[in-house]
């Protein structure tokens, strides 16, 4: 296929059409009402459903539904809707259902603001409703890559029988860039789901469940799903590493937006002799912690920069230990960092 | 002989008062305001009777008449801050059917409102009365908080219909079958304003939203819910009316029964509901006075106008309405 | 090849649809592009932006602090946006909305009076595509047979407006050419 101009929210939207996804259930939010409308267009264009809900809870509820009927489906929504959903959230974990979800993050908290965010990432990573959980989670950088990882996340969904979150924000959102999909997949082509409600004919019933009134199958249930979450930690692990030839003077550790925004300021940092290297999660759960150790072991420094208080520094002070020094800048609240002001920054450190 | 001011700079050019004008008094100007809107003038000031219709009409509160040496006035519980709606919204004129009925009964300050998420999540910087901003659907749910917790207070939320009928439902009835004594404006305008023209819960069949391309499909979205027909059937007594403000006659009736909905709520009787019919010219394509005209011709048809359920008679029957 | 613009005006002046034109024509010429409006509910009826980044690399950063080039059609805008563009950098301004002259003298500036230039080519809704003209022939972003051509796909359905487009594009460029 030609690589066609598109915003991030439609390349989202028509990625999920050529992998094989028919359905969608979504509520409107800025700013990825892009989606939904798209959605509303072209799913009735090749055979499929769109549904809006009366709320982010139905919606996620309605996903919790199909996903059990064995329908491939998403949604997506943004901060203030994504709180919603962690019912459904929570209970698709719990019944281990394939769904995808979009979130393209808004300032917080309550209400916040419109402008692009990453403060979800807690909420994205550590779980973010109840129970002990978590949600494989991927954050795109560039509108190319949201479509990719949107077509990849399907497949990872059905993989692990899991939540999978595409965390991105309002810039990648609204932002166009040339996109180009790689792969189309037919609906009828995708694989059969035993375990899903279509009907016991010929077999025992099905039960899309998460309850379990017996602590101790309640006790073996949550070990199976912490066993599938280490599988997922040890093949689904993704990073980019840019501009580390053999050893920097300093290590940008970002994700989404901001790490392209970074990749600028390495530009100008080399104009200005400094030897700055980049460290991009792109799965954000499982956390690249190993990738990242190996990578700083070559940086004098260390500096985290996320469009929030200071969240993913965590994990990464977490993998890099007590001893070493994380620097960190965040802006917030929809306000987003200049290549400049990382500039300045950096070289307030590395002076 | 009554004069007509202007105040240009407020105006946002949605020629709503030079349609109402029953006289013919007010023209568009030629010269554009500070922000880029032309704006009327008494092009022929001796017309003027002093009807005051264009100061009803004005969403913007950008027009006063003197009549016999009395200037019409700005309520004292709409704030002086500029709007933010677009041209032509109708949310200027309820907002200021709200604050009037607040200030003729005297209850500015023990009066609470609650804004909504949609376009009138600004609405706590429009009320000169203390707000409580809830989150979306949930501002019944907020306002009984508030009422069950100080009584002596006037409680009001103002919601769309997406926050109110959608995402809200649930808290708007509950909150009408307890009975609370709280004061609900729904203002109803068939679309998601703020989001970008969405369809809505209201949305009329065929009504093409951004979410509904082809146009609302009944089969797969529904009828159009009618909010007031809905909570008229709960046995808890209530207030409840639908009105609309695409006319001088029409908004004298809104007028009427929003500031009844307060009263009720004073003298502590019941529930009360005002769902208002509103045009959303910019979701909606259209100029203001078409989209005014469209709420009269596309909009009552399917929403009647009237009282619904009162207090005193219980649910009011078509034909006596 | 790195090339950072801001076009701004006020809403409905078409300065989105002039942006996306141009990182369309990037794209064909086999550049990396970005375009990115700048959104929120302040955009209804007030002034409006965006900014496209064309790069040889992959594009970093999709915003601009200090921009090369400058497509202002009005005085807000103008305003806003003046003491952002780098120094060599160029401002192609709309004189009909404008009524003062840029400040800086370490940019190249062009002055076209675009509404009315619009009205005479048939549309006075064109103000937009005589700036893109006058900023194509200012800066050789890219080619004007080219944009023309994008013209052309974009504007399929309505086969009047392409005329009217195409030869407001060339009276921007003729008239930047002068300049």
């Amino acid at each position: 296929m030609a690589k066609k101009l598109m915003k991030g929210c439609e390349a989202i939207g028509e990625a999920a059409i050529q992998a094989g996804c028919r359905h969608f259930f979504g509520y409107p939010i800025t700013p990825q009402n892009e989606i939904p409308e798209y959605m509303s267009a072209r799913l009735p264009q090749v055979g499929g459903m769109f549904v809006q809900a009366e709320s982010e809870v139905s919606a996620s509820n309605m996903l919790y539904g199909a996903a059990g009927a064995g329908i491939r489906c998403f949604t997506s929504s943004s901060s203030p809707g994504i709180s919603l959903m962690q019912e459904g959230i929570s209970y698709i974990a719990g019944a281990e259902l394939p769904v995808v979800f979009v979130n393209i993050m808004r300032g917080g908290p309550g209400l916040g603001g419109i402008l692009p965010s990453q403060s979800d990432y807690f909420q994205s990573t550590k779980g973010g409703g109840h129970g002990d959980y978590r949600l494989l989670c991927l954050a795109p950088s560039t509108v190319q890559e949201a479509a990719d990882l949107v077509q990849e996340a399907f497949d990872l969904a059905d993989k692990y029988r899991n939540p999978v979150m595409i965390l991105g924000d309002g810039l990648i959102g609204q932002m166009m860039e040339p996109v180009e999909f790689k792969k189309v997949i037919n609906p009828e082509d995708l694989p059969e789901k035993p375990w899903a409600t279509t009907g016991a004919k010929g077999r025992k019933p099905n039960v899309i469940n998460s309850l379990y009134l017996d602590p101790e199958d309640l006790e073996k249930h949550n070990w199976k799903l912490v066993k599938k979450y280490e599988e997922m930690a040890k093949n689904e692990k993704r990073w980019e590493v840019f501009n580390l030839d053999k050893k920097a003077d300093i290590l940008f550790v970002a994700y989404g937006t901001v790490a392209r925004i970074i990749k600028t300021a390495i530009e100008v940092l080399k104009e200005k002799g400094v030897n700055a290297a980049l460290f991009r999660p792109i799965t954000l759960f499982p956390f690249p912690g190993e990738a990242l150790e190996e990578t700083a072991a070559k940086c004098k420094h260390v500096f985290v920069s996320e469009l929030s208080t200071g969240q993913m520094i965590e994990d990464v002070k977490y993998h890099l230990g007590k001893e070493r020094k994380v620097h960190f800048y965040g802006r917030v609240g929809g306000m987003v960092m200049t290549p400049e002001e990382l500039v300045e920054e950096t070289l307030k450190i590395v002076k | 002989m009554p004069t007509v001011f202007v105040e240009k700079d407020r105006c946002k050019g949605c020629t709503l008062c030079v349609e109402i004008c029953p006289h013919g008094v007010l023209e568009m100007s030629k010269e554009i305001n500070a922000k880029g809107y032309f704006f009327p003038f008494a092009a022929k000031p001796d017309e003027c009777t002093g009807c005051r219709n264009c100061v009803m009409v004005c969403p913007d509160c950008a027009i006063q008449v003197e009549v016999k040496g009395k200037v019409s006035e700005r309520p004292k519980a709409l704030a002086e801050k500029q709007v933010h709606y677009c041209p032509g919204c109708h949310h200027g004129i309820i907002h200021r059917l709200v604050a009037e009925a607040i200030d003729s009964l005297g209850i500015q300050e023990k009066t609470v409102g609650v804004a909504p998420v949609g376009c009138s999540v600004l609405a706590y910087d429009y009320f000169n009365v203390d707000m409580h901003e809830a989150s979306h659907g949930r501002a019944p749910a907020v306002a009984t908080g508030i009422k069950r917790g100080r009584p002596d207070l006037i409680v009001f939320s103002y919601q769309g219909d997406g926050d109110l009928a959608s995402i809200g439902m649930a808290e708007t009835v509950h909150a009408a079958n307890r009975g609370e004594k709280i004061t609900v404006i729904f203002v109803n305008n068939a679309i998601y304003g703020m989001t970008g023209g969405q369809m809505a819960p209201t949305t009329l069949p065929g009504q093409v939203a951004t979410t509904c391309p082809y146009g609302r499909d009944v089969n797969l979205a529904g009828y159009p819910i009618r909010m007031s027909e809905l909570l008229k059937e709960l046995k808890t007594p209530a207030y409840i009316a639908r009105v609309a403000v695409y006319d001088a006659k029409t908004i004298v009736q809104a007028k009427l029964a929003i500031k009844k909905a307060f009263d009720y709520q004073v003298k502590g009787v019941c529930y009360s509901f005002v769902e208002v019919l509103s045009t959303c010219p910019t979701g909606w394509g259209m100029t203001p006075p078409d989209a005014s005209k469209w709420v009269e011709s596309n909009m009552v048809p399917y929403y009647p106008l009237g009282e619904f359920k009162n207090p005193d008679k219980g649910v009011v029957k078509e034909t006596e309405r | 090849m790195y090339q950072e613009i801001v076009l701004a005006g006020f809403g409905g002046q078409g300065v989105l649809l002039i942006g996306k034109l141009l990182a369309y024509s990037g794209m064909k010429n086999g550049y990396e592009v970005t375009w990115l409006p700048a959104y929120g509910p302040e955009m209804r009826g007030g002034t409006c932006n965006c900014t496209v980044v064309i790069s040889e690399k992959p594009v970093g950063s999709p915003m601009s602090k200090n921009p090369h080039g400058l497509i202002a059609l009005n005085l807000p805008s103008l305003d806003k946006f003046e003491d952002t563009v780098r120094p060599g950098g160029v401002i192609v301004i709309n004189t009909s909305l404008i009524n003062r002259k840029v400040k800086r003298t370490d940019v190249k500036v062009i002055e076209v009076a675009a509404n009315e230039l619009a009205i005479e080519c048939g549309n006075a809704k064109a103000g937009n595509m005589v700036a893109l003209g006058a900023f194509i022939e200012a800066t050789k972003i890219a080619d004007l047979e080219k944009v023309k051509e994008i013209v052309s796909e974009n504007f399929k359905s309505k086969p009047k407006l392409v005329e009217v487009n195409h030869k407001a594009l060339a009276k921007g460029f003729e008239v930047a050419k002068g300049a």
